[in-house]
């Protein structure tokens, strides 16, 4: 029988506050030392988005549902939602924004124009990236990184055919990435996020060898992963290519050798200016953490034309809708821009 | 009536020259054998497994990948030693056909191999020469391949090999040596990768460097020199990287005002450039650097204590503890293999008090 074991070890690193604290001082630091980036004219947004700037994305629990109006609370606050004709709603599938149910955990997507009315409703959405490490019939259990616990995904009879035409390996060792329904600690999985790369997590192909001058702009893909332990609303990005001196709290230990990522090295609070290739949004976001499973595929992302790399940033929820992502889709052609 | 003709010296000259071309194989097929053995060895030690993607072998389960390789390194190290032990007088005959016999064998069995592996799995190199042959196999793989196999068919049989005796007799084996291993460079996707290689320069910013380097080569630096004085600590309050510098963040103390010192160090292995600010303490304003005092002083040491000389460190190299402090994340780099100093020895008031002086 499956264990999930909780056994992960965490680390303070997504406490909003110090990682704020810790990113606008090494900013000033570095502005110091360097003096401020030469190129500060220029119209890309260079300062770090507020949480308040980009309210776009709201998660809560469903108290209230009216054909017109969505109540959800999060801790002691409450925020009422209009629901308008234009409103959408995913709970494992399309779905009319009535039929979310009271209890359901939501993500609501503000309209772009007018505050307090709802775009697009994801009810119960969750995604689990990782290594798979056990199989027992339906039932996958999955690593997704030292600081995470481990993830029980069920893949129903109606969408197995679905995932398995993508991830046709589900067998221990291999790589998985599959969006679904969160139902009492496991993840119903219906889509897959992303194609399986054909290698296992010990057979990772040797990175590329890059000569010449890296590039401050790199297009690839851009995720999103599930809160654990992260502020709601945090805005920020997990990056592949931590300097390995300061060490990734993600890393499993003594396990995969980590060698995929082929990215300049960055650390924890480093800028990204990162732009949504599909809708022409950006921002600049800070690193909060090492993405240290997404790393490990040389996947695609699709969404608007086929990305020239794999994964280059894998966003916190907030951040991901506050980009204009679909987060059913999984990805969204992403440009980070490095040094800003 | 069988007189030989003057008009068949084209012939002769054919039947000669073809001769040689066979008495060249036989090192050449061992060089390439024992190469083929050796990257692949090398690739073992590197990897530290034997059954990591090593080509054709992904053909078979899992469970038969490492016999198969090892069987693979061995026939080809057996084969690579047997054709030149077997190349004189020694196991003339049946012995010496017999090797040569397996050698074809083990090249049209390789070329089948890779014919197949191009097939089902176009991704994968063909692994022949361990870490260098990554590129999926090709045509010009498969060529090479059986070249190699017709070459070891065509030792089977030839006499005994024996020094050439004339400069013109040695030139043609030399020129034709050369003129195969031109054939097999232009059909080995190897050479390309080796090449590539040679050349590599990785970029700063891609480029792994120890934390301790930097801050080796940080307190060799005349940066260092003129603002230690400052500095009430021996280890950094805090460090990190972008891109191609390092930033090096140490407690400082200027005019009774708590500062920090911000070290900007770029990513080199050698006489890196170092920049250097001081800012307050607590707003991160820039502050002017202060007047150079008198006398200089050490980190660490304050300006009330007359300590003794100190000894020349023996090791200018060993750093504080930095993974003790939480500045490093490791206690050794796994790509340079030089050690973070871990455990500091114990403190030598009578010498080196400041160094251990916890401010």
């Amino acid at each position: 029988m499956l264990e999930v074991r909780r056994d992960h070890r965490c680390c303070d690193r997504f406490a909003a506050m110090k990682t704020a604290v810790r990113t606008s001082r090494r900013r000033l630091l570095k502005d110091a030392v360097l003096g401020p980036p030469g190129d500060a004219t220029d119209d890309a947004a260079p300062e770090f988005a507020e949480p308040g700037e980009l309210p776009r994305a709201i998660t809560g629990t469903v108290r209230d549902i009216s054909p017109h109006v969505l109540v959800i609370g999060n801790g002691d606050s409450e925020t009422r939602i209009t629901l308008t004709a234009g409103a959408t709603a995913w709970r494992g599938g399309p779905l009319d924004p009535a039929g979310v149910q009271p209890g359901d955990h939501v993500v609501v997507r503000l309209h772009r124009a007018q505050r307090g009315v709802a775009d697009r409703i994801w009810a119960n959405i969750g995604r689990v990236t990782g290594m798979i490490i056990e199989r027992a019939a339906d039932r996958l259990l999955v690593y997704e990184g030292t600081t995470k616990p481990r993830q029980m995904v069920t893949i129903p009879r109606r969408s197995r055919g679905r995932i398995q035409v993508r991830f046709p390996n589900l067998e221990p060792g291999y790589l998985i990435d599959v969006i679904g329904l969160r139902q009492s600690g496991t993840l119903e999985a219906r889509i897959p996020g992303t194609s399986q790369p054909a290698y296992p997590v010990s057979r990772l192909p040797p990175p590329a060898m890059l000569a010449g001058r890296v590039p401050s702009a790199i297009s690839g893909s851009a995720t999103w992963h599930e809160p654990f332990e992260e502020p709601p609303g945090l805005l920020g990005a997990l990056y592949p290519a931590l300097d390995p001196e300061a060490g990734c709290a993600e890393d499993p230990v003594g396990g995969i050798p980590l060698r995929f990522a082929r990215m300049p090295y960055l650390a924890v609070g480093s800028r990204l200016l990162i732009r949504n290739d599909c809708t022409g949004s950006s921002r600049t976001l800070p690193v909060t953490g090492c993405a240290a499973i997404s790393r490990l595929f040389n996947d695609r992302c699709v969404t608007c034309g086929t990305s020239p790399r794999g994964r280059v940033a894998d966003l916190t929820l907030a951040s991901f809708v506050a980009l204009g992502g679909e987060l059913e889709r999984g990805c969204f052609n992403a440009t980070i821009t490095i040094g800003r | 009536m069988f007189q030989r003709d003057d008009n068949d010296w084209p012939l002769t000259m054919l039947s000669i020259v073809l001769a040689e071309a066979r008495e060249v194989q036989i090192p050449l097929l061992s060089a390439m054998l024992l190469g083929a053995c050796a990257t692949k060895f090398a690739r073992i030690l590197r990897v530290g497994s034997l059954d990591a993607g090593l080509g054709p072998t992904a053909l078979f389960p899992m469970g038969l990948r490492r016999p198969v390789a090892s069987a693979t390194c061995i026939v080809e190290l057996c084969c690579g030693i047997g054709l030149l032990v077997t190349a004189g007088q020694i196991g003339r005959g049946e012995p010496a056909n017999t090797i040569r016999l397996a050698t074809a064998v083990l090249f049209l069995v390789a070329t089948c191999a890779l014919i197949e592996l191009r097939i089902s799995h176009p991704e994968t190199g063909c692994g022949c020469f361990g870490d260098f042959s990554t590129s999926p196999v090709s045509g010009r793989t498969v060529a090479r391949s059986a070249l190699l196999a017709a070459a070891a068919l065509a030792t089977i049989g030839l006499p005994p090999l024996h020094p050439p005796h004339r400069g013109a007799e040695a030139g043609r084996l030399l020129g034709m040596l050369l003129a195969e291993l031109i054939v097999i460079a232009a059909l080995s996707p190897e050479l390309g990768v080796g090449l590539v290689r040679l050349g590599y320069s990785e970029p700063c910013e891609l480029r792994r460097l120890p934390a301790v380097r930097t801050l080796t080569a940080l307190r060799r630096s005349s940066q260092w020199r003129r603002r230690a004085g400052l500095i009430t600590a021996d280890v950094p309050v805090d460090m990190w990287r972008e891109l191609c510098w390092r930033f090096v963040v140490f407690p400082a103390r200027a005019a009774d005002q708590e500062a920090e010192v911000v070290f900007a160090v770029y990513l080199r292995p050698h006489r890196p450039v170092i920049h250097a600010a001081l800012v307050d303490a607590v707003t991160g304003e820039v502050l002017a650097w202060p007047a150079p005092p008198a006398r200089r002083a050490g980190p660490g040491w304050s300006t009330e204590m007359k300590p003794p000389e100190p000894e020349p460190d023996p090791d200018p190299d060993r750093g504080p503890d930095l993974v003790g402090s939480g500045v490093l994340a490791a206690s050794t780099d796994p790509g340079q293999g030089i050690p973070a100093y871990r455990d500091p020895p114990a403190p030598r008031p009578d010498k080196d008090l400041a160094l251990y002086r916890n401010l």
